[in-house]
Formats: C-alpha cells, sequence, structure tokens
C-alpha cells in the first residue's frame, strides 16, 4: 500500500506542541482573512507570514511543502492570470488606469491587483492548509476534539479517511488499467470515450467501494466502535498553553480586522447578484 | 465439568429481503452443535455454504447491524454469569466474548500505527490507559511484534497485518475468537507465521478459537474439532480423524474441498483394500499407519522417471524478459530479470509478497514500462507497440475479477471483446454464446457480472480476456480464495488454453497446483529470479526455498520416506505404492 500523502510528519516545533484545536482556530482564522480581505499588503502580509510559520515554527523542511506546492501553483497562477478578464470592478485593490493593453481585454490595475490577491489568497489557504496537515497527529485531532465535546465517531472520520485513501487510489488506478486494456468506450470520438470511461469508473468505484466499506463498517463494530458514547485515550492528551494564547490572539484580531474593514460594497463578489 | 464455550440451540438465520420482497429459504437451517472451552475447531465447507454467515451470526453482525430474521437460541460463556443467551448480552459485552478476524488483514486496519490498532478496541471499551498500554504489549508479546509499536499499519507485510489485526482482538481477551480465512492473502512465508502464531497463542491462552479454511494441510492436525457447512446446514462436532475416516472422500469429491494429502493418500490405499491402521492426517503419521508393511518402505527401486515432472517439450518463445530493471520511485523493485515464456506451457511465478511478481506482469503487457532492459513479444519490443495492440496479444488478468468487469450483464462483458475485434454482430452473438458455455456461465448470461459467485466471476474474467485468442495469458492469483473444484477447473482451463498453443504465466502461492500443473517456475526474491526450472527442481532447492521462504505442498515431504524419494502428487504415490504391494494385502 502506498504512503499516505498529506499526513504528519513528525518533528518537535512550536505547532508540532500546539494542540489541534489551537491550529485549527489559527487556520480559520489565516482562511477567513485571507478570504474576505481585499487590501493587497494585508494578502502579502497573510502571504509571507504563513510562510515563514512553515519554514521556522513546524519543523518540516520546505522541500516536504514544495512537493506538494508545485502540484497546486500552476492552478493559483490560472486563476491569477485568468479571473482578472472577469472582474467586475467591486474591490479596490488598484487604480482605474489601464496597465495591459490584450486582445480580450484591457486590463488595468485593480484588475491586475484582484489577480494578485487571488493567486496570495490561496497560497495562504494552501500553505496554512499544510501546515496543519504536517504537523496535526490525525489522533490527536480525534482526542482533542473529542474532549471538546464532537462525537469521537466523527471526528475519527479524518483517520478512517487516511488508512482508506490509498486503498481508495489504489482501486481507481486498477479500473483505469482496465478500461485502457479492455478499450472501454472503442469506436467513439475521445471526449464521449471520456464520458463512458468516467461513467464507469464512477459506477466500479462505487459498488467496489460500498463493499469495502461494508467490511470495514464490520470490523468498527465488532471492536467497540459506537459502543459507548465517549472513550477513553491511551495518550495524555497534548497542552500548549503559550500555542492556546498565539491561536486565540491571532484570532481576535482576524475578527477585529474584519469588522474593521467590513463593508459589502467592496467585497470582491458581488452580493447583490 | 466445564461449561461449553459456544452453544447452538435450533439456530436458524434468514437475510434480510429486499424491500418489497418475499423472505428467502434460510441462510443457516436448525443449526445444533456445542463447542469445548479451549478447543481449536475447523468449519469446513464450499464457497457460498454459508461458513461467514455463521461465523457473523456468532459474533452477532447478523441479524444486529445488518438485518435478517433469526430463532433458535445461541448460548455464550461468562466468566461471571456462566451460559447464557447472547440476547441478554449488550453488542459491546458480546463482542468481548465472541471476536472475529477477516479473511483480508487491509480491511480491518482503522488506524495508522501498530499501537493505536491493537488498543483501538480498548478505547472504545473504556479501558483506563494504563490497562491499555499493559494489554498492547501483552498481544503484541503474544503474537510476536515485541518493538513494533511505532510502526505505521501502512508499511506492515500482509503477514504482520494479520498479526496485528490478530494482536488488536487478543487484547480485548475474547473467550471465543473467529478466523474467517485468515491466511488465503498471504504467501507461504506469511502463512506459517499466523499459523505458528496461532499456535504459540493456544499454548498461553485459554482461548476457543474457530478458523474457517480451505487450505487445510497446515490446519488439521492442529484442530481438536471439525464442523461442516454443506447447503446451509452445520454438521458436527467430529473429532478430525472420525471426520476424515467418515467423510473425506466424500467432501473432496462430492463438495470439491481440500483435505490434507496425507490423508488423501491413506484415504485412497484404504479404498484399492490396502490395509491403512488408521486414517492419517499428517506426512508423519501415514508413514506410521503404514508401517505394519515394514520391509516394503522405503520404496529403493524407485523409477525415477516417473518421479519428477520433468519439463514438457517448449513451443515457440512469445515472451523474452532481458536484463530488466524497474523502480517507483527511488525504490527498485526488479533487478536484472531475465525470463522467456513458451508457446504451450504454464509458467508459474512465485515468491513472497512484495518480490516484484506483479510488477513483472504488468510490464508484460505495457502497463509499465522497464526503467531499463526490455520485454520482447513475438521478437518486438513491448515499447515498440501500440498499447490497444500489445493488451490484445498480451491478455492480464486481475487477482480481484471485479476490478475488470466494464458492462452491465455477463453477455456483454464477452461480447465486448469480440466486438473490439471488429468482428461482425452475428459472429459476436455465436461466439458470445460458445465461450458462455465454454466457461459455463450461459444460464448466467443477462446477470450482472458483480452478483455472480466468486467461481463464476473467477472464470467469466477469464473468459472475457481470453476470446481475443492472445498469444499470452498472465494471471495474478487466479486461484485465490477458491475451493479445490474451482481452482482445478480454472487450472484445467489454464491447461487447455496452453495445449491450444497461448503461453500462460501465473502468479500463485498454491504449492499443490504447483505440483500438479505447472510445467516450469521462476521464483523472485527481491526483485531478482533465484530460480528457473521445474517444479521437482524447485522442490528440491533448499537453499532457494529458504531464501523466498516457499514450502513445498506436504506429499513432497512425506512421500521420501515411502517412497525414497519425493513425489509430486498424491495420485502417483498411491500409484507407487499400488505397485509394490497391492499384492501383498
Amino acid at each position: 500500500m502506498a504512503q499516505t500523502e498529506l499526513s504528519y510528519r513528525e518533528a518537535d516545533s512550536l505547532f508540532h506542541r500546539m494542540t489541534p484545536f489551537s491550529k485549527l482556530l489559527f487556520v480559520l482564522s489565516i482562511s477567513t482573512v485571507a478570504i474576505f480581505n481585499n487590501n493587497l499588503g494585508v494578502a502579502i502580509g497573510l502571504f509571507v507570514f504563513s510562510f515563514l510559520i512553515a519554514a521556522f515554527f513546524t519543523g518540516v523542511s520546505l522541500k516536504e511543502y514544495w512537493r506538494f506546492g508545485k502540484v497546486i501553483l500552476p492552478f493559483i497562477l490560472i486563476l491569477a492570470v485568468v479571473f482578472p478578464f472577469f472582474y467586475g470592478g467591486q474591490t479596490t485593490v488598484g487604480t482605474e488606469e489601464i496597465a495591459i493593453r490584450t486582445p480580450i481585454k484591457d486590463l488595468r490595475w485593480a484588475d491586475l491587483g484582484f489577480g494578485a490577491l487571488l493567486g496570495l489568497r490561496f497560497l495562504a489557504l494552501g500553505i496554512s492548509g499544510l501546515v496543519f496537515a504536517f504537523t496535526t497527529h490525525p489522533t490527536d485531532l480525534v482526542q482533542n476534539l473529542s474532549k471538546r465535546g464532537w462525537d469521537y465517531r466523527l471526528v475519527h472520520a479524518p483517520v478512517l479517511g487516511l488508512v482508506l485513501f490509498p486503498v481508495f487510489l489504489e482501486l481507481g488506478r486498477d479500473i483505469s488499467i482496465t478500461q485502457r486494456i479492455r478499450d472501454l468506450g472503442q469506436d467513439t470520438n475521445p471526449i464521449r470515450r471520456k464520458w463512458i470511461r468516467l461513467k464507469h469508473l464512477a459506477f466500479a468505484m462505487l459498488v467496489l467501494g460500498l463493499r469495502n466499506g461494508q467490511t470495514q463498517a464490520m470490523a468498527l463494530d465488532i471492536r467497540g466502535y459506537g459502543a459507548h458514547k465517549t472513550r477513553t485515550f491511551m495518550r495524555p492528551a497534548k497542552k500548549h498553553r503559550g500555542g492556546e494564547i498565539f491561536a486565540w490572539a491571532f484570532f481576535v484580531l482576524s475578527i477585529a480586522y474584519l469588522a474593521w474593514k467590513w463593508n459589502p460594497a467592496t467585497m470582491q463578489w458581488n452580493m447583490d447578484l | 465439568m466445564t461449561e461449553p464455550a459456544l452453544v447452538l440451540q435450533d439456530y436458524s438465520f434468514w437475510f434480510k429481503p429486499p424491500s418489497g420482497e418475499p423472505e428467502g429459504p434460510p441462510a443457516l437451517k436448525d443449526v445444533n452443535f456445542e463447542i469445548d472451552q479451549g478447543a481449536f475447531v475447523l468449519v469446513l465447507g464450499r464457497s457460498g455454504a454459508g461458513k461467514s454467515t455463521l461465523a457473523l451470526n456468532m459474533v452477532g453482525i447478523y441479524p444486529d447491524y445488518f438485518g435478517g430474521r433469526n430463532q433458535g437460541a445461541m448460548l455464550v460463556y461468562h466468566p461471571e454469569r456462566g451460559l447464557i443467551n447472547r440476547r441478554e448480552l449488550s453488542a459491546g459485552e458480546r463482542f468481548r466474548l465472541v471476536n472475529m478476524l477477516f479473511q483480508n488483514p487491509e480491511d480491518q486496519i482503522v488506524t495508522l500505527t501498530v499501537e493505536e490498532e491493537v488498543g483501538f478496541a480498548l478505547e472504545n471499551y473504556l479501558f483506563p490507559p494504563n490497562e491499555i498500554h499493559e494489554r498492547i504489549d501483552r498481544a503484541l508479546d503474544l503474537v510476536g511484534l515485541q518493538g513494533f509499536r511505532e510502526r505505521s499499519t501502512m508499511q506492515l507485510s500482509g503477514g504482520e497485518k494479520q498479526r496485528v489485526a490478530l494482536a488488536a482482538m487478543l487484547a480485548l481477551e475474547p473467550r471465543v475468537m473467529i478466523l474467517d480465512e485468515p491466511t488465503s492473502n498471504l504467501d507461504p512465508a506469511g502463512t506459517a507465521d499466523v499459523l505458528a502464531t496461532i499456535d504459540r497463542v493456544r499454548s498461553l491462552v485459554d482461548l476457543t478459537v474457530m478458523v474457517i479454511e480451505h487450505e487445510v494441510d497446515e490446519v488439521f492436525d492442529r484442530v481438536d474439532t471439525v464442523l461442516l457447512v454443506e447447503d446451509q446446514e452445520v454438521h458436527g462436532p467430529f473429532s478430525p480423524r472420525h471426520f476424515m475416516a467418515e467423510r473425506g472422500l466424500h467432501v473432496r469429491d462430492d463438495m470439491g474441498l481440500w483435505i490434507p494429502q496425507a490423508a488423501e493418500v491413506g484415504l485412497e490405499l484404504q479404498r484399492e483394500g490396502i490395509h491403512v491402521t488408521e486414517v492419517p492426517l499428517n506426512g508423519d503419521e501415514l508413514v506410521n499407519s503404514l508401517a505394519h508393511l515394514d520391509g516394503h518402505f522405503p520404496i529403493r527401486q524407485a523409477d525415477p522417471g516417473s518421479s519428477t515432472n520433468s519439463a514438457s517439450p517448449r513451443g515457440e518463445t512469445v515472451i523474452e524478459i532481458d536484463n530488466v530493471s524497474f523502480s517507483y520511485g527511488d525504490h527498485e523493485v526488479l533487478s536484472g530479470v531475465s525470463l522467456t515464456a513458451h508457446r504451450g506451457e504454464l509458467l508459474a511465478i512465485l515468491g513472497q509478497n512484495g518480490s516484484g511478481k506483479s510488477t513483472l506482469a504488468t510490464l508484460l503487457n505495457g502497463i509499465n514500462r522497464p526503467s531499463s532492459g526490455e520485454v520482447r513479444v513475438e521478437g518486438k519490443r513491448t515499447t515498440d507497440y501500440e498499447f490497444a495492440h500489445l493488451v490484445k496479444r498480451v491478455a492480464y488478468i486481475f487477482q480481484v475479477p471485479e476490478k475488470q468487469f466494464v458492462r452491465n450483464t455477463v453477455f456483454d462483458e464477452i461480447a465486448h471483446g469480440l466486438q473490439a475485434l471488429g468482428l461482425p454482430e452475428d459472429e459476436v452473438q455465436e461466439k458470445t454464446m460458445e465461450f458462455l458455455e465454454s466457461v459455463r456461465l450461459a444460464d448466467r448470461a443477462e446477470a450482472s457480472p458483480y452478483v455472480l459467485s466468486h467461481g463464476q466471476k473467477r472464470r467469466l474474467s477469464v473468459a472475457c480476456m481470453v476470446v481475443a485468442q492472445p498469444d499470452v495469458i498472465v494471471l495474478d492469483e487466479p486461484t485465490y480464495g477458491q475451493d479445490f473444484h474451482q481452482a482445478r477447473n480454472l487450472v484445467q482451463l489454464l491447461r487447455r488454453l496452453a495445449d491450444e498453443g497461448a503461453a500462460v504465466v501465473f502468479i500463485t502461492h498454491d504449492m499443490r497446483l504447483v505440483a500438479e500443473y505447472v510445467d516450469r517456475v521462476a521464483v523472485l526474491c527481491d526483485g531478482r529470479i533465484i530460480f528457473d526450472g521445474t517444479p521437482s527442481e524447485l522442490f528440491s532447492a533448499e537453499e532457494v526455498l529458504a531464501k523466498a521462504r516457499l514450502k513445498p505442498p506436504s506429499v513432497h515431504e512425506f512421500s521420501p520416506k515411502l517412497l525414497g524419494e519425493p513425489v509430486l502428487t498424491t495420485p502417483e504415490v498411491v500409484r507407487r505404492i499400488k505397485e509394490v504391494i497391492g499384492g501383498t494385502n
């Protein structure tokens, strides 16, 4: 079975010592500000801040971040380049002066600023998401959220997801190989063939996935999953006062900033639509 | 007198019918038996007879979790309350008394590390942390996995995963442990590990163990009770020897189950009128049971020509693997592999899980390309073929048949391959029916491939890949999870295809089938071919067997004590014994 990607990296760092809830609060704060912010300077600040956190406070090498970064970076660049052409002018990220003339549309500094804002927004979101994934052991997450009153059966789902994800990927890969071997969608044009293969892939994965899921459900039942409303945990829960203060402080600052800047008229997305 | 561990009284079970449909016949009918505490029970029955249904009823998954209706009583022994009706216990209490291990270790791993996996149920049952740690240590010690606590469950071998799952169950300290084909996914080394672990656990802990198995050679002389599931009824309990004496040939010939090879020889000799003192359950017992014929054994003047399956004459070379290496990223899976496959030949590829067998198979039809070296089909490099053309010449059949189905009915599944060849529609119809009849699926033509039995799915998966009459047929563990009849029928089908001119290459762990049917064997170990020869040469090559952790069939081990040299099949042993002593009895 393949090593699960996007999972915990063993290290000793500030973010490894923080409780999963504190980290969740931190990531949520960054995400909320990044999504609603319309100031280019703040967007750059958030990106640099999340980058510095990743580089110096997670104990994970930047190479590890880059392994995933290089996959999502092209999508972010496409967003940053394409969306300025559809910018409606709801936000103030630059002047109305024409910056570039293109055959499709003449782009103003405001359009370009909007593209940069989008790119920086997704970079900050991506980096902070990776910080959370790399420094949070799924079992700690289950324990921490359970102790905060969440149903442990619900919060165990990410762990099951990590365990099952490689199996699911392998299943999808094998079915795709079958489609190629058996030339599914033969004698049809490429688009129709793609559609036929996609339909078959979805059906086969649903049937086989449900079957695997049923066995997994039995394995969970047999081992007392849900036998009681709560459960014990073999390891003591993590506590990190400093981390908690940092996360709450960041959360309060984020809320304060958003409250100060809140103005539906200058939102990027026209809410009146 | 101690009370039994488990009692079933007039127990019947019906599956929950689909909504709007009437209830079908019972899946278990009037089951009555008692199992002693500490017993080691073997549950036998052909595929689909109801063995797993019985196990899932005993553990309480049916009817509590997946519906259905039951009647009668199932009593389990509770340490404080004595023999008690299962209904009087909560689900949690039941699982702590009777627990179950599934066939595929991957299906029951639910956490990321060994420690979490073993402690998972204990946490769910609210054990205090210090006791959880003690129990984890004890359970890992029992299964011989001390030092594995921090290991990732994703980096374990199949045998190790099965032992972790066993430890997770043992940590709960159940009274009854049910194992559903615990070795069917494992290579010989993994199987030996798991069975040795069960022996060790039974020697240290007072535990009732029920094991459902097809491959009984390794298990039969370990158990002390046998239950036979036949047509939804459960017969027994029998003592193993009594069972073998009374029903051995019936279960082999009429039900299509494997029986131990030593017992097979003993029963065949009895049928031929040769006196065997008692039906043997292993090789040593067979030798002892023929001790009264002292003076005959071992037969020293054996006919050397008949004792080995010398390589059959090879047809033309179809596949040439020339100094091939292959890596996944930095991990080298195959290194300098050279091998050929010929028309008319059944070639088995053996080796431990992870030795590179499946990867080698995927290089033959271009699913993967070698990192270095060449694979040639009919003298042309696979990299020079168009993929669509190559896969018609080299058919690849997956271990799990469902992964191979692309259409909605059995008929369309076969017709799909013929349509791909561009045949006219009336010819497609005609040939599809011919193929369906040849694999005995004509009566299921309109059924969905997904609702067939396991044996039917396997036959369909082979049929839909060979309709295009490929030059090479590659199969990944084709007999996995099949009973004796199903496995033998499948290998006979492959033999027929080889005789018609195809080269058949298959990956297997089944040494009995290798001994009986295969022309040539290649052994992979750590990505290198360490042996290429006949099965008899392999089974005599002790160094290769040790290195690849392979185990010959038991007949190869006990036959020298009788015949002075190893023999590969039970009919051959019987024939040779009859030749020498038949007239003296």
